[in-house]
């Protein structure tokens, strides 16, 4: 199965972002089933690591203007948040 | 008295069309990034609208690229001569919004067509509007590049429709700036958020062009109002679903649900009005929304902000501008106009004086950046009448001639700013905190007058009759202008 794809806007220093702990981030989904929902948002509790191959999914960085970094990260997504409360 | 108008955005696109203002693109294009790109080429080159008929993965909805970026479409919506120069219509603009404000009308749901489709509930799924994906690298897609929000104080029952940017988070929910300052702000965070009320709000999307034209104008005149002024008749609106407002009722989409108090969720970045992408990710207002009406085949509108000109950039000098001309007309100052250059990024306020007084420029600059509207541009360069407002050759001869490098800049330090002037320190910024400047271009009238530098122009140097007699001549001396 292909590797999802997400990225994740990072608005701190890159190198202070933990890696193997859970962390909580913002991600946008790239490959959805249905291309209508590309870049979707969800507040995610993941794991996230520099190296490409270390978790399942793909992870590609923005850093706070919008500037794509040239190697993309991977991530686990262990569970979706439900911070907007429901209309 | 009716002026020419279009009562929606369908006929205003025949008549661009009609004026030669119009590409029809029949070939599919994608809304991701694809649609922007074309309408940021087309602001870029000053081309004309384009029109996308078929948008991918969204069968039924069409797209107005760039509606009003440039003077020619506004000279259109306004129902005037498409080359009528900028003068002309700043004084038709200011003839039609002096006077009375014309209230808005009530019209059944019946006859309004943004009521020919409703999604509520699960249904009411922002994915299922075409969305652009406007920059590459953009926080998110901007479903509300050229629209407005509406919204009503819950004290005074005051309305007002502000182009407040809108990103789509998820399928409810909607993310954006409000600056503290700007009318929804003072509303929102000055009213609801104390008492942490939702706010109602319904954003509009595919208006007609003058309601466009209205949400960007800083006018004190609700903008209901204020449209029913540049229309000459009342604009007709229709209840929403789910709250205590009402809309166009001949706009293409309508989204509404409540502004959401003590919620901040990040958006941005994108690429802003001054032609950067310089406001960072940031956790910004928050809109969840409850239901979609629409018209039959949709045609959303898309802006793309960036380097000049965009509609953004032009509307908003425009009006900004001549508000700025009502304030200093107010005082009595002996000006003989104002112009805001687009190309600015409304951020340069050009007056023209009749130097009557020393400093008066001082004086004009003293109000111009006391108005309510100062955070949003910080140059104020008044010319004397000799410099053509307009023309931006006579501007910076005027700045670079006649504005003492000492004596002729006054800075105005600890202003109001907003978070997305490029220049400023990124504290700034983040505090909204400017310096604003007037470059002062008129002679001190206290120099003799056997001192006063003169101009060198073919319109003053030369006697009339020799004037007349070279303009006379000028195609037979081979010359085509």
């Amino acid at each position: 199965m292909a590797k999802k794809e997400y990225d994740t806007f990072v608005l701190s220093d890159l190198a202070s972002v933990p890696e193997e702990q859970e962390i909580e981030l913002i991600v946008r989904d790239l490959t959805p089933a249905d291309r209508r929902y590309k870049y979707r948002s969800t507040y995610v509790i993941a794991l996230v690591s520099r190296s490409e191959s270390k978790y399942p999914d793909r992870l590609w960085i923005r850093l706070g203007r919008g500037q794509l970094q040239e190697k993309p990260w991977s991530v686990k997504i262990l569970r979706e948040l439900d911070k907007v409360p429901k209309g | 008295m009716t002026h020419p108008f279009y009562k929606d955005n369908r006929e205003f696109i025949k008549a661009l069309e009609a004026n030669s203002e119009l590409v029809t693109i029949q070939q599919e294009v994608d809304w991701d990034l694809e649609m922007g790109a074309i309408v940021r080429r087309v602001c870029e080159k000053k081309l004309a609208a384009p029109y996308f008929k078929r948008i991918k993965d969204y069968p039924g909805f069409e797209a107005l690229g760039a509606p009003l970026a440039t003077y020619s479409r506004l000279a259109i919506a306004m129902g005037m001569n498409p080359k009528a120069p900028v003068p002309e219509i700043s004084d038709e603009y200011v003839r039609r919004t002096t006077g009375n404000p014309i209230p808005s009308v009530l019209v059944d749901p019946k006859n309004a067509p943004c009521k020919e489709n409703i999604l509520s509930g699960k249904d009411a799924d922002l994915f299922k509007l075409p969305g652009p994906m406007v920059h590459d690298g953009d926080g998110g897609r901007y479903l509300c590049t050229w629209h407005f929000v509406v919204a009503k104080d819950p004290d005074t029952g005051m309305i007002n429709w502000g182009m407040y940017r809108q990103m789509v988070f998820d399928e409810k929910t909607m993310v954006g700036p409000v600056l503290p300052f700007s009318d929804m702000g003072k509303m929102f965070y000055g009213k609801y958020v104390p008492r942490n009320k939702p706010m109602p709000f319904a954003t509009v999307i595919g208006c007609d062009p003058l309601s466009g034209v209205a949400a960007c104008a800083p006018s004190p005149i609700p903008e209901d109002q204020f449209t029913g002024m540049l229309m000459g008749k009342p604009v007709e609106l229709v209840k929403c679903e789910t709250c205590d407002l009402e809309v166009p009722a001949h706009a293409e989409i309508i989204i509404e649900g409540e502004v959401i108090p003590n919620l901040w969720i990040e958006e941005a970045p994108f690429g802003e009005y001054t032609g950067y992408r310089t406001s960072p990710r940031e956790p910004r207002t928050v809109y969840r929304i409850k239901t979609i009406t629409y018209r039959n085949n949709p045609i959303i509108t898309v802006s793309n902000m960036g380097i000049p000109t965009d509609e953004g950039q032009l509307l908003r000098s425009f009006s900004l501008g001549l508000e700025m001309r009502r304030l200093l007309e107010s005082q009595g100052m002996p000006i003989t106009g104002v112009y805001m250059l687009p190309e600015s990024t409304h951020h340069i306020v050009v007056v023209g004086v009749r130097p009557a007084y020393s400093n008066i420029a001082s004086q004009i600059a003293n109000l111009i950046f006391g108005s309510k509207s100062s955070p949003w541009f910080h140059m104020v360069i008044v010319v004397d009448d000799q410099t053509d407002i307009y023309n931006k050759d006579e501007i910076i001869h005027a700045l670079a001639t006649k504005c003492h490098p000492m004596r002729g800049i006054r800075k105005y330090e600890h202003a109001a700013g907003t978070p997305l002037y490029p220049f400023a320190d990124p504290e700034d910024r983040r505090w909204s905190r400017s310096t604003q400047i007037l470059f002062d271009c008129t002679f001190p009238l206290h120099w003799p007058k056997s001192d006063v530098p003169i101009k060198v122009s073919f319109n003053n140097v030369y006697p009339k009759e020799i004037q007349e007699k070279v303009l006379k001549h000028w195609k037979n001396y081979g010359f085509k202008d």
